[in-house]
């Protein structure tokens, strides 16, 4: 039986024989620069870089594209693969699909890079706030807070529902298209929860960004679930109402055995405005691994309606009190949330958050720049069909990409800079993803 | 798993039809003698990453999305092209990553290479670029969808183990998704053995293409179907209640004769002094296609019939089978189950496996791959007598078939 298939004689295919497959791979493939124009940069953070893009399709479309960057591993670097932020974005935006998330179109793998398109948003929170601090110089008006609020926690319900917990929500990462639809961007950092095979602190040691960074974290509990993204809901509705972060702590950082440290000012900066949390407000706070630190603070009052005074009204700040809850398992959830009186009151909620804005009052449009690191953006290979050319740049990528590393593990890290993405254009007529407007009725 | 599983990639872009598996191997049917020989590959390799998986210390789940990856891999691609080996590897390393549990790749590397070897594979590379490239092929070849739906969660939730299972599961975690499988509201009774007898039989399900072919909770129902049909105790009260199909939700005299009763599954022998549960009821009340399940299971159990005539060295690789299981109590159960249940079929098939046909092991398959990817390199590195030699092979083999 064994002689049946006689040995094979040497052959230098035998000794990659994934060459044949490797080269009509690549014969095949589309390049980035071939679907889409480059039209400038938007940002970039620890993951890699953003750039504005247009389809050259007949349709034109404008997109964001992410493009991932290898983790560096020290200076000698070898390549070890996707990392597990990517995987891990890659695989969650392929299942999701909602009008409040930033919808992925696809992903394109190609010289050892990554690139994520993505439909394209004007604006962010972030800037909102920033056009209303520095330019209006006023305040974000009720409904324009209310719509915002109310888009961002039905796009969270949507990722609840899907037992994915996102674990970074800020201003930055929550973008709006121009016709006023809230986005919620990059889950990088985000986790299906549902029957995980490890527990979620064994994966990322730290998350979410220290100013949105709910009690339970800062406390240093192992175990956490979705109303890490309902507290950092509450800051971000806080920031769009006061145009400045509410618990603006200096976070302490990791010390030298990469320990996570106690995060006092954090918790003081809460603290001066929720009051010092009870353990009738909390029963299980003395279960938390850093409640004897929390002990040795000062004590505070709870002044939440004071500091909500000047700036949301009557059930909105009753609303915020209560994504404010100490006690995870006491914070409304997403669903409670859009349940709330302050949403089914006068004005409403609106699909275009920005409806009630005269149009000197809507912020600009996204800046781009000229891309200040060009390699980063392969340029559009001229003949790019040209088999020999191809494998010539792949040729060049290796060499380039074998000095760069990966580190898969914990390769996310906190506070990756400003997002991008989403888009404006379609998102006209009523869509797919309207079943949990009914709410609103 | 994100959303439910009818919006998923999985339902959406990954449950193909029988024409699509065939039109897959079309190209490595021209390398092969025996077209039987390519179903022993989906054991092998099945085993082979269960091998490395459990060198890798991956949980059970995370093997099966590795194994459902190469699956996918090779509904795209043929054998005789590719080197299925590197691919395996990728496969680990890449739902490793996906299910949560990452893995260093050197570990993943030169536990690889020394798995390999024992099969004389020597081409593994030593480099961790050459199985970090093979990734990216990887994952776009799986169009980035790397979420995996499992018959795990189905059996779990069914038996009503779904929270219990999940007791890692994060403070205020709890089953609140919406079931996808009906809105019957009966979990069924089944016994600790009975519970591992169905998750062993849904481990040899990997073995096969119907992780491809079939919803996963419908792998699982049938999973569960095969175990109560070769549970003597379960049987005799199915037997029962179908002979009395008027009182079978409150037939007394379902007596299963304790002579009989297995030691394999005694589902529900514990509860049989109260009544016994209405498992065709039960079923019925899945609001599942049961002619589905039935033929699932039908090749659940070809599957069986097939892997007899396979031979690896003690099992090695099919730890947490149904097969390994028996073999460790030295019973031919799943045979005596066979005839049992009185599938003809089945015993068919296992007599034509013991009447000498010859065994297939490991070894052959690994010299019938390297005969294919060389017969299949001669092929395109002669194109010079201008015709392409597969369709010829192809036609030939069309024209002998009549």
């Amino acid at each position: 039986m064994m002689n049946e298939y006689p040995g094979t004689s040497g052959n230098i295919l035998l000794d990659d024989p994934m060459r044949i497959y490797r080269a009509k791979r690549d014969a095949a493939r589309k390049r980035v620069t071939d679907k889409y124009a480059i039209l400038g940069f938007i940002s970039s953070g620890t993951y890699g870089r953003v750039y504005k893009a247009q389809s050259k399709d007949s349709d034109g479309r404008i997109h964001a594209i992410k493009k991932f960057k290898p983790d560096k591993e020290g200076e000698l670097a070898t390549y070890t693969g996707i990392s597990q932020s990517a995987i891990r974005e890659i695989a969650l935006n392929r299942e999701i699909s909602h009008e409040n998330i930033v919808a992925l179109k696809e992903v394109i793998l190609e010289d050892k890079s990554i690139y994520m398109v993505f439909e394209y948003a004007e604006h962010d929170f972030l800037q909102v706030i920033h056009h209303h601090s520095q330019t209006l110089r006023s305040s974000i008006s009720q409904p324009v807070l209310k719509s915002l609020t109310y888009q961002l926690l039905n796009g969270l319900l949507y990722l609840h529902d899907a037992h994915i917990i996102h674990r970074d929500l800020k201003p930055a990462n929550i973008l709006i298209t121009s016709s006023g639809v809230v986005k919620i961007g990059d889950l990088g950092l985000a986790r299906l929860t549902h029957q995980p095979l490890q527990p979620l602190c064994a994966g990322d040691k730290v998350v979410v960004t220290i100013w949105y960074r709910a009690p339970e974290l800062l406390l240093g509990a192992k175990h956490y679930n979705k109303a890490v993204d309902i507290w950092a809901v509450g800051c971000v509705m806080a920031e769009l109402a006061s145009l400045r972060p509410i618990f603006k702590g200096e976070e302490a950082k990791l010390d030298s055995k990469k320990n996570v440290p106690f995060q006092k000012d954090q918790l003081l900066k809460i603290f001066e405005v929720l009051g010092t949390p009870s353990e009738r407000d909390w029963p299980k706070i003395k279960e938390m691994p850093e409640y004897m630190s929390m002990k040795k603070l000062d004590h505070y009052n709870n002044r939440l309606s004071e500091w909500c005074q000047s700036r949301i009204r009557s059930h909105g700040a009753d609303l915020l009190a209560h994504l404010f809850a100490y006690d995870p398992d006491k914070r409304l959830t997403a669903a409670e949330a859009l349940q709330h009186r302050w949403f089914h009151e006068e004005p409403r909620p609106t699909r275009n958050a920005f409806a009630s804005l005269p149009s000197h009052q809507i912020p600009p449009h996204r800046r781009i720049t000229q891309d200040d690191a060009p390699s980063m953006m392969p340029m559009a290979a001229v003949g790019s069909q040209i088999q020999a050319q191809v494998s010539q740049v792949q040729a060049t990528a290796q060499a380039h990409l074998s000095q760069l590393s990966h580190s898969h593990s914990n390769a996310s890290k906190v506070g990756s800079a400003a997002s991008f993405a989403s888009l404006s254009g379609g998102a006209g007529g009523g869509g797919p993803h309207t079943r949990k407007k009914a709410r609103l009725g | 798993m994100a959303t439910d599983f009818w919006s998923s990639s999985h339902y959406k872009r990954w449950i193909v039809d029988r024409a699509t598996l065939r039109q897959a191997r079309s190209d490595d049917l021209q390398y092969v003698d025996n077209p039987e020989h390519l179903a022993f590959l989906n054991i092998f390799f099945a085993n082979l990453i269960s091998r490395l998986g459990r060198k890798l210390q991956l949980r059970q789940r995370v093997i099966a999305t590795a194994i459902v990856f190469f699956r996918r891999f090779y509904v795209k691609n043929s054998y005789c092209e590719t080197d299925p080996f590197i691919v395996a590897a990728a496969c680990c390393y890449v739902a490793a990553k996906a299910e949560e549990s990452p893995v260093h790749i050197k570990h993943v590397v030169s536990e690889a290479r020394t798995l390999f070897g024992e099969y004389g594979i020597k081409t593994f590379p030593t480099d961790n670029s050459k199985l970090a490239e093979m990734e990216f092929y990887l994952v776009d070849e799986l169009d980035c969808d790397l979420t995996v739906f499992h018959p795990y969660r189905t059996l779990m939730t069914l038996v009503g183990k779904g929270t219990s299972a999940a007791s890692d599961t994060e403070v205020g975690e709890a089953e609140d998704g919406p079931r996808y499988w009906g809105t019957g509201e009966g979990k069924l009774e089944l016994s600790e053995q009975a519970i591992q007898t169905s998750w062993f039989i849904i481990n040899d399900t990997l073995r096969s293409e119907l992780c491809l072919l079939y919803p996963p909770h419908l792998i699982a129902v049938a999973a569960i179907y095969l175990t109560l049909v070769f549970s003597t105790t379960t049987r005799a009260q199915i037997q029962a209640s179908s002979a009395h199909p008027s009182s079978a939700s409150s037939a007394p005299h379902a007596h299963p004769d304790p002579t009989r009763r297995s030691s394999r599954s005694a589902s529900s022998s514990s509860k049989k002094h109260a009544q016994p549960p209405d498992l065709i009821g039960w079923m019925a009340g899945l609001n599942v296609s049961m002619s589905l399940v039935a033929t699932i299971a039908q090749e659940i159990i070809s599957l069986y019939a097939l892997w007899d005539r396979y031979s690896e060295d003690a099992g090695a690789g099919e730890k947490g089978s149904l097969r390994h299981a028996h073999a460790l109590r030295g019973s031919r159960a799943a045979k005596e189950a066979g005839s049992r249940s009185g599938s003809a079929e089945m015993s068919e098939a296992r007599d034509e496996g013991a009447q000498g046909e010859v065994r297939i092991t490991p070894m052959f398959l690994v010299q019938l791959l390297l005969h294919m990817r060389q017969k299949r390199m001669e092929d395109l590195s002669h194109p010079a007598n201008g015709r392409p030699v597969a369709v010829n092979k192809m036609l030939e083999r069309t024209q002998a078939a009549g």
